[in-house]
């Protein structure tokens, strides 16, 4: 008798687990990416040009400069890649960062704080 | 004193009794919540004369051991057809009721004779036979409203378009033609929907008188002892088919009686559920799958069209929002479960 | 002394499996004609066909435990599918998507799909005899339930965040939600396309592990309980088994898969039409189901497939027909609905007359034994 409450009781918190788990994983975001003119603290980054961006493998498109665009990813680790275009040409310069997010955090990503790996390339929100 | 509470709610159902004192409530609550009292009554007895005729055809086939009719479309659809044919023939005012009436009669007879010989056939499952039935009957009619050859312009698509139209004016032919016959207005706000009332006490008297008759007598023996009934020397089946044609012919007649004071006719989808409320509304009243009464009829209509017209207006005046379909559904279907679920346990 | 055998055993073979199968017979025949008269070609045909095995055949399987114990069509289907309604309402209230979000949504539904079916399984014990009608009666009762829940409570008892499937007046669920996020989820995780058509082989295979959990189960320990119920009560009384747990238990069954069922249909389909979406299912599974050839005491996994098939084409084809034979694309829609309903309605007639047929054999059998006649 006591048995079968134990198992029970243990399946109850493994399935609990497993809900926490697809939460967490599934969770959607809203992450912002501005390619956008910056000021972190006493440094300016501007933007110069034109980018391709990519979250989790997932084409976002063509940056222009000033522009911001919006990305919709699920879970918690997340990779961002942009790729330079200079005068309609691809001038092969790549640049990638990892960034996790917590469950209810949305995120913005500046591109040329990101590409001069400044500190606050990221801001998250809750 | 406690036994004697304990007994009352033994027979009568505890859902039953919370029905009624509910209502009872509702009805104190009125001036409260700025509903007027006497259009609130009003409402239900009109309401009340619509639909009694509908939960008065039950009672045949239930007296026969026949069950719930909840192949009740069957009946609506013979009186739909009259309703409709009365207004292509273009008659009007009492002619045009009783035109509708008579037509609807000749149908009737003919899907209850049908009808019956099926549910010999099936006995036992009658129920659940009848619901399909029924609705296949009504998905097969709407087929046939949008292919029979019509004619009358208040009832075809406008614009050269073919078959009926979905609802159908009353107006100008038989429209309040009982409820207008010698209406008695008390005060300013009552109108007391004379005729109709009437016609349903004429009505509920021939069932009551008919059951007295030796016939009825006999259809009751069916239902309650088959064996009993067969070694007295009755047909069984021929009495219950005979039942299933009197549930279907004032079933016919009542939806006709419904359309008169609604002032529409409704076709198509519309009667697919109509047994439903009627069924509720009976067993609300007391009755139970083998046994049915006039009292059952007349209490449970009053009951149910009480709760169906005074739940939306005081509920929606306290909570401001509009639950009464919610709460309609939940109370009607809810009484016909639980009466289903009064007789057998499995243990 | 004449004696009169029962009707369906010393007939003709041939004639036997015509009455049997009846219902899929007069199926494959009105289809037959159909067919050609609606115009469509077998690619279109066999795309649909394929989406629709995919997408309805869990929701049918779910209909052949409660068979199995002898309790008939399990309207109570709809209370799974209601379950599974709720989950997702949540799931896209938190914005969980992708396959995370369907596996959660069926987590959440469960318990409440156990509960509502421990609720239909209690009433539907005390219905014995009547359990379809009441079935039925309960799925409806249960829709006003399910309405006061979402239509009142959600965005006021129960917290919901997302303000945009909320309608505008502040509380209770708009009438259809999207479900862009999950949608397709399931179909598409294994992609395989085979001549320009999507085969969604994932959830073939869910279907496919479904039949294997059935076959296997039939051969458990708990299966052979509840087959004995469903052959007779007493018998199975006398055996010690808890008929009533028995019967409560195989409706919780049900009524998940039922839950997972409309999850995975809903799934296929991207939007989900909050307050209609269920109320067909039980017509139409149990439709199928019938179609297929299955009855009120017996159905087996052939019958859910054949049915779908048998079933779906009609639904595909009836509009064109329609349109070409009258040239009316509403009736189509009608002759649909007809068809739904009227095979359920002749299904159950004959199976009730047959029923009574051998009652009344068996009884005549008895009474002549009685007399001292040996019967043959």
């Amino acid at each position: 008798m006591r048995k079968r409450i134990i198992i029970r009781i243990t399946l109850i918190v493994v399935l609990i687990l497993i809900g926490i788990f697809l939460y967490t994983i599934g969770k959607e975001h809203k992450v912002l990416i501005d390619n956008k003119d910056i000021t972190v603290g006493e440094i300016a980054y501007s933007a110069d040009t034109t980018y391709n961006v990519w979250v989790d493998n997932q084409e976002i498109g063509l940056l222009e400069k000033g522009e911001r665009k919006v990305a919709m990813v699920a879970g918690v680790s997340h990779k961002i890649v942009v790729e330079e275009i200079k005068d309609k040409v691809l001038t092969g310069e790549k640049h990638g960062k990892r960034f996790k997010l917590k469950t209810n955090e949305s995120a913005t990503v500046n591109i040329p704080a990101m590409i001069n790996n400044a500190n606050e390339w990221i801001d998250k929100t809750n | 004193m406690k036994e004697k509470i304990q007994n009352i709610i033994e027979n009568f159902g505890l859902p039953r009794i919370i029905i009624f004192l509910f209502l009872v409530l509702l009805f104190i609550l009125t001036p409260f919540v700025g509903v007027r009292f006497d259009t609130s009554i009003n409402d239900v007895i009109v309401r009340f004369g619509m639909n009694g005729i509908l939960v008065l055809s039950l009672v045949p086939m239930v007296k026969s051991g026949c069950g719930l009719n909840f192949g009740l479309q069957l009946g609506i659809i013979a009186g739909l057809l009259g309703a409709v044919i009365s207004i292509e023939m273009e008659t009007i005012g009492f002619a045009g009721f009783f035109t509708a009436v008579g037509i609807a009669i000749f149908f009737a007879v003919v899907f209850g004779f049908l009808y019956g010989l099926l549910l010999n056939k099936t006995k036992g499952d009658e129920m659940v036979v009848a619901t399909y039935v029924g609705f296949s009957s009504v998905s097969f009619m709407c087929i046939m409203w949008l292919m029979l050859p019509f004619k009358s312009p208040n009832m075809i698509w406008a614009y050269g378009g073919s078959g009926l139209r979905t609802t159908i004016n009353t107006k100008g032919y038989w429209f309040h033609i009982l409820t207008d016959f010698f209406q008695i207005n008390i005060g300013s706000h009552i109108v007391f929907p004379t005729g109709t009332i009437l016609f349903f006490a004429l009505l509920t008297f021939l069932v009551w008188a008919f059951f007295r008759t030796k016939m009825g007598t006999a259809m009751t023996a069916v239902g309650s002892n088959t064996d009993y009934a067969k070694s007295c020397g009755v047909n069984v089946n021929k009495m219950r088919i005979i039942s299933v044609v009197l549930s279907t012919v004032i079933a016919a007649i009542g939806i006709i009686v419904f359309e008169e004071s609604f002032g529409f006719i409704q076709l198509y989808m519309a009667p697919l559920y109509m047994a439903f409320p009627a069924i509720a509304a009976l067993l609300l009243g007391g009755a139970s799958v083998g046994k049915a009464s006039i009292k059952n009829v007349i209490i449970g209509a009053f009951l149910f069209q009480g709760i169906l017209s005074m739940t939306p207006s005081v509920i929606n005046n306290i909570i401001k929002s509009d639950m009464s379909e919610a709460i309609r559904i939940i109370v009607s279907n809810g009484m016909i479960v639980y009466a289903l679920t009064r007789i057998m346990r499995v243990r | 002394m004449m004696k009169k055998q029962s009707l369906t055993k010393t007939m003709n073979p041939g004639v036997h499996f015509l009455i049997n199968y009846a219902v899929p017979i007069i199926f494959t025949i009105l289809i037959a004609f159909a067919i050609p008269l609606s115009g469509l070609s077998g690619e279109y045909f066999i795309r649909e066909l394929m989406i629709r095995l995919s997408r309805d055949s869990f929701l049918i399987l779910a209909l052949l435990i409660p068979v199995m114990a002898g309790m008939g069509m399990n309207f109570g289907i709809v209370l799974g599918a209601m379950a599974g309604e709720i989950g997702l309402i949540f799931i896209t209230d938190w914005r969980i998507i992708g396959l995370s979000g369907m596996l959660l949504a069926m987590l959440i539904s469960t318990p409440i799909a156990i509960l509502l079916g421990y609720f239909a399984g209690i009433v539907l014990n005390r219905a014995k005899g009547r359990e379809m009608v009441t079935g039925f009666m309960l799925a409806f009762f249960m829709n006003g339930i399910y309405q006061l829940v979402v239509l009142y409570g959600m965005g006021n008892i129960i917290p919901i965040s997302d303000s945009s499937i909320l309608l505008p007046r502040g509380y209770g669920i708009r009438n259809a939600i999207s479900l862009l996020g999950i949608r397709q989820v399931l179909d598409k995780l294994i992609p395989l396309e085979i001549g320009g058509i999507l085969i969604p082989v994932a959830s073939l295979l869910v279907i496919a592990t479904l039949c294997v959990f059935i076959i296997w189960f039939r051969k458990t320990k708990l299966g052979q309980v509840i087959r004995t119920v469903g052959q007779d009560n007493d018998i199975a009384r006398t055996l010690g088994i808890d008929v009533g747990r028995t019967r409560i238990l195989s409706i919780v069954i049900s009524t998940v898969l039922a839950c997972y069922g409309q999850i995975i249909f809903l799934q296929n389909i991207g939007t989900m039409n909050t307050y209609n979406s269920h109320e067909q299912v039980g017509v139409f599974a149990i439709a199928a189901l019938l179609v297929g050839g299955a009855s009120v005491s017996k159905a087996t996994i052939p019958n859910v497939f054949v049915g779908v098939i048998l079933f779906h084409t009609m639904f595909v084809v009836s509009p064109r027909a329609g349109k070409e034979l009258i040239g009316q694309a509403q009736l189509g829609e009608y002759f649909r609905i007809f068809v739904s309903y009227g095979v359920i309605a002749f299904s159950l007639a004959l199976y009730a007359w047959r029923k009574r047929i051998e009652k009344e054999n068996e009884r005549k059998k008895a009474m002549a034994f009685k007399r001292g006649i040996l019967v043959k």
